[in-house]
């Protein structure tokens, strides 16, 4: 299993050498990003059995933070993103405070989160003077690095395939050191059973909220390369729509598995663009592969690969 | 001042009442299948087509239109019950994501047959009342009052009918209601088409007031469910309170402050509720 | 596992042959594509554009193809559905530009606009871009914008339409206006411009913005009635329009309408109840068909291609002005000589006035002018239809 996945990171790193098109690199890029969303989003959802509707709140917000600061106040791109987090760990965790305090059941935790993220997006979409409104923030700037042999900017797209496949890798990694720890051995536990969870001394509401935190904060971190590499950010970015993307992508990919939502993601993203199909059909076949997908193979493409590995 | 304070306050109810009619097949169908169907939005779109077509191009009288509608909107409910939700009851997640498929699925058919060019029916009631110094426009009084029938109809058909008692008697205790008898399966499909119905009957009626569109289903559903959650999730009269709650405080909310936040008013509504009552306004009550 | 590794790679590098394989197809044939919102709620300008288009390529090839010097070429038309959605756009935008696809219709939204124009920036120089955005109007001119030409008239200005519909409205005595917009780009594009529009004409303008999506309004209508305006401004698209105007009369909220992006419908359905219905259309084709053969043959044109009936209340918001535009663009590669040389075509475009539908030209920035009608409809259906045609 790690073989085969650090076998499909090698393909990912020669890639580029082979992919001459512009808008198949933009695929893998956007591939990418959503990559780490939804393995962020795994970790509230798939690991702790949290159905978060916050994950596109904290994903917007750091999106914004970071483009105002940089374009309206001139900061640095590097020391915009720890604002940026900052402002969404303290975010995630007021919203998770209060609905883990009140051990709000999953579908009440699912449509409270989900309300808090409507009213962040209310609020970016009616806050004229800072977010422009409905209009959004085109972002020009590109980030660049300090290297040793000068300043590399991220302006062409071969760039960015890289640093959004490191940012990839970086979520993929830190989620998987949390769930390797005692972290991830009490949240087990709580998705398993809350209240078997507290018999045994595990400090529910605690843990939750660790977890909630830190898959807002690798989706906040997502946000602060986003919008630069698109251009620009708007209010969609915090829609409900972009929340389900990411449920449908896990649940594609597997959600007991990290690498599940990394192959969910990716062929979420590439789909619309290889299938040539009128607009109204190609809105059906989507939907339609969800639901074959969700009741044909309920374990995500990762569940019937673990399945045929086993029954052979 | 005070005329249109209470102007907004009717048109709230008005309003609220077609959330609630939704929001109580969300309900239904969360208390026996364990699922939230999100497809129920779709299933107004498809009554509210439906109705077009029957009144608009087949030239049907309104109430038979309306009749027709949601005979086949419960035709096709029944149908995707048999399909797909059957294989998802008690999933949560499964079942979001099955009904979020269908959602594409029916708005692809409608806009591919009817394009994307909004409809208008011919008004079926045009005018209103004039009560001191209000308009109450006479479709929306209608069909209000059709909605109260309906959920107070459906209040009296569980409390009182052995159906009823047995579905309700599930939402509380599976496995007891199983044991004294109780065709589980058949219930569930019952509830489920029901909801489907009470959807396209929400669609057919909506119709009559608004213009449609093959996207109008997702707003709806959204108040729906938070109308339901509002409310508590199981409670019929709960739903119609929850939908004019929502209703109401959006209406009176745009009045006082700017009506682009319109749909937060609801919202910051339900985060305040379910921090007191975390299970919901009307608690696990009928 | 590793078997599923490779089969999506393979896929990847398949669909990356299949993106590059399109590029080399006939060589007779000139591409156009056009990049739309052809489903979901912002769709209906986007659609409507789409079909217009279809018409006139269909019609061109169906006559065989156009000749520049002695080759003759036939129209192939690649149309994407943005869902309205800017970051598929991106993706969309830069395969045509691989495609080396030379003209480009659309968007007519300006947050897909605003996406798609650092791409199109880039590709400066290789292809012409006729955008119907609002937002379009500010980037023309700009430094590496010369494939940008706007395909449609601008609200202000000396030959807008806009200026002239307030001027319009200060002549019958207008002293307030209550505008009710979308809360979306475009509304609040428009806010800006009519807000000082308005502020110009000495009408005194109140606003209220709603979220799409928004089916009753009775509380933003009671709320702009307090204030007493003489005229509701209200939203840009049909799916409001025909609720508004509804709402608006039948709880007595106000019955008399001044709107610049929408057809008369909605005024037609609720005659008995408005008062006056003032409203820029681009063509009243109801009129039109009667009176200009060329409408007619277009309306005609429409019902056997589309096989449906034709859209009289969509049809003037934008289908026929793209109709008319590939018309003319390939008057223009025939009078420059080449279908791919954009700076020659570009122009010829900007040098020439074409008669068709409508009479076109671009001014010197690169914008659309061409004559419109100025609908207004009075109580019991009336109507008077004033032109104006600022190409002379």
């Amino acid at each position: 299993m790690r073989f085969a996945i650090l076998g499909g990171l090698l393909v990912a790193l020669v890639a580029p050498w082979f992919i001459t098109s512009d808008s198949v690199l933009a695929i893998a890029i956007y591939g990418f990003m959503s990559a780490a969303l939804a393995v962020s989003f795994n970790l509230i959802f798939g690991f702790t059995g949290q159905l978060s509707m916050f994950h596109a709140a904290s994903f917007g917000v750091s999106a914004y933070v970071v483009t105002i600061l940089v374009t309206s106040y001139g900061w640095n791109f590097w020391l915009a993103i720890p604002c940026a987090l900052l402002l969404v760990v303290v975010l995630a965790l007021f919203v998770g405070t209060i609905c883990f305090r009140f051990k709000l059941k999953e579908f009440y935790f699912a449509v409270v989160t989900m309300a808090f993220s409507e009213v962040l997006r209310l609020i970016t979409l009616n806050w004229n003077s800072v977010t422009n409104g409905s209009l959004g923030i085109t972002v020009v700037d590109k980030p660049s690095l300090w290297t040793p042999w000068g300043s590399l900017t991220f302006s062409s797209g071969i760039s960015w395939y890289y640093v959004t496949l490191v940012l990839l890798v970086v979520v993929y990694i830190v989620c998987q050191r949390v769930l390797a720890s005692w972290i991830g051995q009490c949240l087990a536990a709580i998705r398993l059973n809350d209240l078997l969870g507290e018999t045994l001394g595990i400090d529910v509401f605690k843990y939750k909220l660790i977890s909630f935190a830190i898959g807002s904060a690798l989706a906040g971190l997502v946000g602060a390369f986003y919008g630069f590499y698109a251009g620009f950010v708007e209010p969609h970015y915090l829609s409900i729509p972009l929340g389900l993307d990411i449920v449908a992508m896990v649940l594609l990919g597997g959600v007991n598995s990290l690498i599940g939502p990394v192959i969910g993601a990716l062929m979420l993203t590439a789909l619309p663009h290889v299938i040539e199909l009128s607009a109204e059909f190609r809105i059906a076949l989507y939907g339609a592969i969800l639901i074959f997908v969700i009741l044909v193979m309920p374990k995500g493409i990762m569940g019937l690969i673990t399945s045929r590995k086993n029954a052979a | 001042m005070l005329q249109l304070i209470l102007g907004q306050l009717l048109n709230g109810i008005i309003v609220g009442s077609l959330y609630g009619i939704i929001a109580l097949g969300v309900t239904l169908t969360f208390g026996l299948t364990g699922i939230v169907n999100f497809a129920l939005g779709a299933f107004m779109m498809l009554g509210a087509y439906g109705t077009w077509y029957l009144y608009d191009v087949a030239h049907l009288p309104y109430p038979l239109a309306v009749v027709g509608a949601v005979l086949g909107v419960s035709a096709v409910g029944y149908v995707s019950d048999m399909l797909l939700f059957r294989f998802t009851r008690g999933n949560l997640v499964n079942g979001l994501l099955v009904s979020i498929g269908l959602i594409s699925v029916f708005e692809a058919l409608v806009l591919s047959a009817f394009t994307t060019t909004p409809k208008d029916l011919t008004y079926v009631l045009p005018g209103a009342f004039q009560v001191a110094g209000m308009f109450l426009p006479k479709i929306k009084l209608v069909v209000c009052a059709v909605f109260l029938v309906i959920i107070f109809g459906t209040y009296l058909a569980l409390t009182r009918t052995w159906l009823g008692r047995a579905a309700f008697a599930y939402a509380q205790n599976p496995e007891a209601a199983t044991l004294m008898g109780i065709r589980t399966e058949r219930l569930q499909t019952i509830v489920v088409v029901y909801s489907t119905a009470l959807a396209g009957l929400g669609g057919g009626l909506y119709a009559s007031m608004y213009s449609i569109e093959p996207t109008i289903g997702t707003a709806y559903i959204l108040k729906a469910v938070e109308a339901a959650i509002l409310a508590g999730v199981g409670s019929v009269i709960g739903a119609l309170g929850g939908g004019i709650i929502l209703g109401v405080s959006e209406n009176i909310g745009s009045v006082f402050f700017p009506s682009a936040f319109r749909d937060a008013y609801g919202l910051v509504f339900l985060i305040g509720i379910l921090l007191v009552r975390p299970s919901g306004l009307f608690g696990d009550r009928l | 596992m590793k078997i599923w590794k490779k089969a999506c790679a393979i896929a990847v590098v398949a669909g990356a042959a299949a993106f590059a394989g399109q590029a080399a197809s006939a060589q007779e044939t000139v591409k156009i594509g056009q990049i739309e919102a052809l489903t979901g709620a912002t769709a209906t300008y986007g659609w409507m554009s789409a079909q217009g288009t279809k018409v006139a390529v269909e019609e061109i090839n169906a006559k065989g193809g156009f000749k520049v010097g002695d080759k003759t070429y036939k129209l192939q038309l690649l149309q994407v559905d943005t869902r309205g959605e800017p970051r598929e756009a991106t993706v969309q935008f830069r395969k045509m530009m691989e495609e080396n696809v030379h003209f480009v219709f659309g968007p007519f939204l300006t947050n897909v606009f605003n996406a798609i124009e650092p791409i199109a920036n880039q590709n400066n120089g290789k292809f012409l871009l006729f955008a119907g955005a609002t937002s379009a109007h500010h980037a023309l001119g700009k430094p590496d914008h010369d494939y940008l030409m706007r395909a449609w008239n601008w609200d202000a200005g000396p030959s807008g339409f806009g200026k002239l519909m307030v001027d319009y409205l200060k002549k019958l005595n207008t002293k307030k206006v209550a505008m009710l917009f979308q809360n979306d780009a475009f509304g609040k594009t428009a806010v800006d411009i009519y807000a000082a529009l308005f502020k110009d004409a000495g009408i005194e303008l109140q606003v209220e913005l709603f979220e799409p999506g928004t089916k009753d309004f009775s509380a933003s209508l009671a709320k702009l009635a307090s204030g007493k305006p003489d005229f509701l401004f209200p939203g840009y698209s049909d799916a409001v329009l025909y609720d508004i105007v509804r709402q608006s009369t039948e709880s007595g909220f106000g019955n008399r309408f001044f709107l610049v992006r929408g057809s008369i419908g909605p005024a037609l359905k609720n005659k008995d109840s408005i008062v006056d219905y003032i409203a820029y259309v681009p063509k009243y084709f109801e009129d039109a068909e009667k009176k200009e053969p060329k409408t007619k043959a277009f309306v005609e044109s429409y019902k056997a291609i589309m096989k449906r009936d034709f859209p009289y209340d969509q049809a003037p918001l934008c289908s026929s002005a793209c109709y008319d535009h590939v018309y003319m663009l390939v008057e223009a590669m025939q009078k420059a000589g080449t279908v791919s040389d954009v700076a020659k075509i570009r122009a010829t475009l900007m040098d020439m006035t074409y008669d068709g539908m409508w009479k076109i030209k671009y001014d010197k920035t690169g914008e659309t002018v061409f004559g419109f009608d100025v609908v207004h409809v009075r109580k019991g259906g009336a109507i008077e239809v004033v032109q104006f045609d600022p190409t002379k």
